[in-house]
């Protein structure tokens, strides 16, 4: 058991990197890098169906990449923290912070519209 | 205690729905800057400056909740107004820099706005047990750390 379990931890770089070769997980990863999420957190802004989202943890939690977690009725994921390098660890944190400050910027030029709009000619 | 440098690059590329005259000045404004970058309201800033010009900068220094400090200085390299700007920046947590940073932020019109590219090239100060403590450890707690600052960037 325990070598199977030692396998598991260290999965092959294939599942890594099968893991990460699509934009709506490793949108999950960047979301994942502030703090765990609900699996609806993680669906909702994707605009994906429960199912396709646990498919798509599930791949990621292959490459072992994330782990979850079932506290009563709530599964929650996290990152595994062994997971990513810290180069890609640092990095998805940097994107999740940016982009939560892009959102914020989005916020800001509707709420600061341009006073002199440039007229189309 | 060696340290290991790291590099890596990532870009970000946002559609705004705004002109790329107006959207620069959501970075050469210091008060339009603020809208969107400040987020971290229970943070304590100790010190801060901004002077956008090539061969100005900005810096801002925090204390965290936590008591541990952070400081961010960063240097304006190139700036083409409402088209692009370049900087350099490096970011230290406790008095042990972490990283040093090329970021170059495109502005273009596009589909009735602009499309704004971010792309961060960065070196990665990693290895050295004080160096990895804050931030990029491979430790449960260093994880935790993490997740709360990235927690801060979002609470805003």
């Amino acid at each position: 058991m325990s070598a199977v379990q030692a396998r598991h931890d260290t999965p092959p770089l294939s599942a890594v990197f099968q893991a990460l070769a699509d934009d709506r997980r490793r949108h999950m990863i960047a979301r994942l890098a502030a703090r765990p999420r609900t699996v609806s957190e993680l669906a909702d802004p994707l605009g994906l169906r429960l199912p396709a989202a646990l498919k798509h943890l599930a791949v990621l939690e292959a490459g072992g990449i994330v782990r979850s977690a079932k506290a009563g009725r709530i599964r929650t994921y996290s990152i595994r923290p062994d997971a990513l390098s810290d180069v890609a660890r640092w990095v998805a944190q940097c994107r999740a912070t940016l982009t939560e400050a892009f959102d914020r910027l989005d916020a800001a030029i509707a709420e600061f519209p341009d006073p002199e709009p440039e007229q189309d000619t | 205690m060696q340290q290991t440098i790291c590099h890596t690059d990532f870009t970000i590329v946002r559609q705004l729905k705004t002109s790329p005259r107006h959207a620069f000045r959501f970075w050469s404004d210091a008060a339009l800057k603020a809208r969107w970058n400040d987020c971290h309201t229970d943070w304590t800033v100790l010190s801060e400056g901004f002077d956008f010009r090539v061969g100005g900068g900005e810096h801002k220094h925090w204390r965290m909740p936590d008591g541990e400090e952070l400081a961010v200085t960063l240097h304006y390299l190139d700036i083409l107004p409402d088209e692009r700007l370049l900087y350099a920046y490096q970011m230290t947590h406790g008095g042990v820099r972490l990283s040093g940073s090329l970021v170059t932020v495109t502005f273009a019109a596009a589909d009735g706005g602009t499309r704004m590219d971010y792309t961060e090239q960065a070196a990665l100060l990693v290895g050295g047990s004080e160096a990895r403590a804050p931030r990029l450890a491979g430790t449960g707690e260093g994880l935790d750390r993490l997740a709360a600052l990235a927690a801060e960037g979002e609470a805003a």
